[in-house]
């Protein structure tokens, strides 16, 4: 299955064409046109219970759109927000992504929601993060550009910047400074990341633009 | 160009990310909310930078009070900055002379700068909430953000800029603030927030950064995603 | 006339140069820097047409009615950079008596005796899910400058092709449409996240943006302070 990430990093999106058979599973919504060739289906993402705990404490919809062709076609996907698309081919292996980052993959790859423990839970972005393993290609995007870090030791990471990491990265929450620096200085709780493993960063955060636009705001 | 600070622009140019290198004990200051990541070799204070007279200068300009100051306290190490919205970032460096940095452009900059919203002229040169224009001078780097791309203009003789796509220029420009006639301060300019349609003309020569958007229409179109107070 | 397309795709500026006598038309406010030899002047309808004006038309932003400027070089070797209000890119399409017809927020600039008629119905408007969009109609012949929220990509339809209705920024009128379901099944579609799709048929060109502005405004929403 031929896929290619057009236009990146300010408005990446997602082209795949595929042939008789072939299939692709995406982010409820995230498509953006396709060929008339291939037919949408919605399927219920998993189980109940996970379904709903990814969506009332993550971000991901309940759903997810399968896209299939008896022919040949393509479809665009994309995501609601400006930024950047990355691909990792899993083999058998797991990677953790933040709530999301999530925009399809190839059906023989596993979702799932991980719990990422209650001292995340304060950077915003839940308790749970999403898991893929299994063999295949995953798509993920985050608004800002992505870029990889090899990690040997610790780095301190704002949690709205951190994507997608490595299982044998550990992370834990922290102040960025002492406790009074942090409550003014614009930093509240960041991430500090230990080694050795990849993470995956945005060069922007949702919550930064959130906050950019609230202190413009009336 | 010349740096005090070892320091590298990357992801340019929408999405762009600075990393400053600072070597044991070296220092670099900057806008709240800025810092993206750092090495845990540095130490991160906030606090009223250069005194509370040049710190309230910088709120007029629109600026809060406090910047973060970073400390490679406990060796060398790196500290990674970004704003909150696409655009690019700039290097300058200052020696002697000034650089005028429309407000919420600003970043970060080095010891030796300083960089205040209270000069000689600043004050009831633009209306309501529209242009407000710091000075940055002394001896050093400032690091300035664009919203949008930025083009960078060599100007020598005459140039005319909406000022709202205005984001830095050198202090050896001439400028001189008009409505252009014919030019109606209008469509999606004229919002909920400004855009006088005030046009600026630079004469002399000198740098010039302007950038291709402007913040305003986006903060009237998201208005409606507001939640409403009643929920 | 000669332009020239800046930073694409994200912050896309297109600059022009105009020979004394050229001129150009532009949405009101697009104007980002120019040069001093250009008069400019407004009106609330296209220079070469008719080109009616539908009484208390909404634009997007500002409520205002559609109106334009139009920038004359008076002197050679003039200079002109404007921008769309968003983020995003723009794309040059030749029009040669054809018409085009325009998302109405993404109709840019244009040039000789292209006609812009504000008052083309042709979708309703309740189709669009509650957004308050409009549609311009472009025809005659010249230069017609569009912008998007997001990357631009052209589609050369030949048969079908189908559209997210948020993602259309043009089409040639050469082209029919329907408003359609995405899916199998109509609760498949609104469940799913796809809301309505627009299904293009027939022979010619759609210019498609990869990005929509309501899905980031609902997303970015909540997070901001209330009104």
């Amino acid at each position: 299955m031929e896929a290619e990430i057009r236009n990146r990093p300010a408005f990446a999106n997602l082209i795949v064409n595929l042939q008789a058979g072939e299939k692709i599973v995406a982010e409820a919504d995230a498509m953006a046109s396709m060929s008339s060739s291939i037919e949408m289906s919605t399927r219920w993402n998993g189980s109940v219970f996970s379904a709903l705990a990814r969506r009332y404490l993550g971000s991901e919809s309940m759903f997810v759109n399968e896209f299939t062709t008896s022919s040949t076609g393509h479809v665009v996907l994309t995501q609601p927000f400006p930024g950047d698309m990355a691909c990792i081919e899993l083999q058998g292996n797991t990677m953790f992504l933040q709530p999301g980052a999530f925009i399809a993959c190839e059906p023989s790859v596993n979702l799932g929601l991980g719990w990422a423990g209650w001292r995340s839970y304060f950077g915003g972005e839940g308790l749970f993060r999403l898991k893929v393993s299994g063999k295949g290609r995953v798509w993920f995007g985050a608004y800002g550009a992505i870029f990889t870090r090899d990690i040997q030791d610790e780095y301190i990471v704002d949690t709205g910047h951190l994507v997608a990491y490595e299982p044998s990265i550990n992370i834990r929450l922290g102040l960025a400074g002492g406790i009074f620096s942090s409550f003014f200085g614009g930093e509240g709780l960041v991430t500090r990341v230990k080694g050795p493993g990849k993470i995956y960063m945005q060069s922007r955060s949702f919550d930064g633009l959130a906050a950019w636009t609230n202190s413009h705001l009336y | 160009m010349s740096a005090t600070l070892e320091h590298e622009i990357s992801l340019r140019p929408d999405f762009s990310l600075l990393t400053v290198k600072l070597q044991s004990g070296q220092r670099v200051h900057a806008e709240p909310s800025a810092m993206a990541a750092m090495s845990p070799t540095l130490d991160m204070k906030a606090g009223l930078k250069g005194g509370a007279l040049k710190s309230l200068g910088r709120m007029f300009g629109g600026e809060s009070m406090i910047v973060n100051t970073f400390t490679a306290a406990r060796g060398a190490g790196e500290v990674v900055f970004a704003p909150g919205h696409l655009g690019d970032t700039q290097h300058y460096h200052l020696s002697g002379g000034s650089l005028m940095l429309q407000r919420g452009a600003f970043m970060a900059h080095s010891d030796g700068v300083e960089v205040t919203g209270k000069w000689q002229g600043a004050k009831g040169f633009f209306s309501g909430e529209g242009l407000v224009l710091l000075k940055a001078s002394g001896q050093g780097d400032i690091f300035f953000n664009s919203y949008g791309a930025v083009l960078q203009i060599d100007v020598s003789g005459d140039f005319m800029v909406d000022t709202g796509y205005i984001v830095a220029f050198e202090d050896t420009l001439m400028y001189n603030v008009t409505t252009l006639p014919g030019l109606r301060g209008g469509g999606f300019k004229r919002l909920f927030f400004s855009g006088e349609g005030l046009v600026c003309r630079f004469q002399g020569q000198g740098k010039l950064w302007i950038q291709t958007r402007y913040a305003a229409p986006y903060l009237s179109w998201i208005h409606q995603f507001r939640p409403t107070k009643n929920n | 006339m000669k332009y020239q397309m800046l930073c694409r795709p994200a912050a896309t500026a297109i600059r022009f140069q105009l020979e004394q006598g050229e001129g150009i038309t532009c949405e009101v406010g697009a104007m980002i820097a120019m040069s001093t030899g250009l008069t400019v002047n407004t009106t609330s309808k296209s220079r070469g047409g008719s080109g009616g004006i539908i009484k208390g038309l909404k634009r997007m932003f500002s409520g205002e009615n559609f109106f334009l400027n139009h920038f004359t070089a008076q002197q050679s070797n003039q200079s002109l950079l404007i921008g769309p209000a968003m983020m995003g890119d723009c794309v040059h399409h030749t029009l040669t008596g054809g018409t085009m017809i325009v998302q109405g927020t993404s109709w840019l600039a244009s040039t000789g005796n292209i006609e812009i008629d504000t008052s083309w119905q042709g979708f309703s408007s309740a189709l669009f899910s509650g957004e308050s969009m409009f549609w311009v109609k472009c025809s005659g012949a010249g230069d017609l400058f569009l912008s998007s929220y997001g990357a631009i990509y052209p589609v050369q339809v030949n048969g079908e092709y189908t559209v997210d209705t948020g993602h259309i920024v043009a089409f040639e009128d050469t082209l029919q449409f329907r408003i359609g379901k995405a899916g199998k099944s109509l609760i498949g579609s609104f469940l799913g996240g796809e809301g309505l799709v627009c299904k293009f048929q027939g022979q010619g060109t759609l210019y498609c943006q990869s990005h929509n502005p309501p899905s980031f405004g609902k997303l970015l929403g909540p997070k901001l302070r209330p009104r």
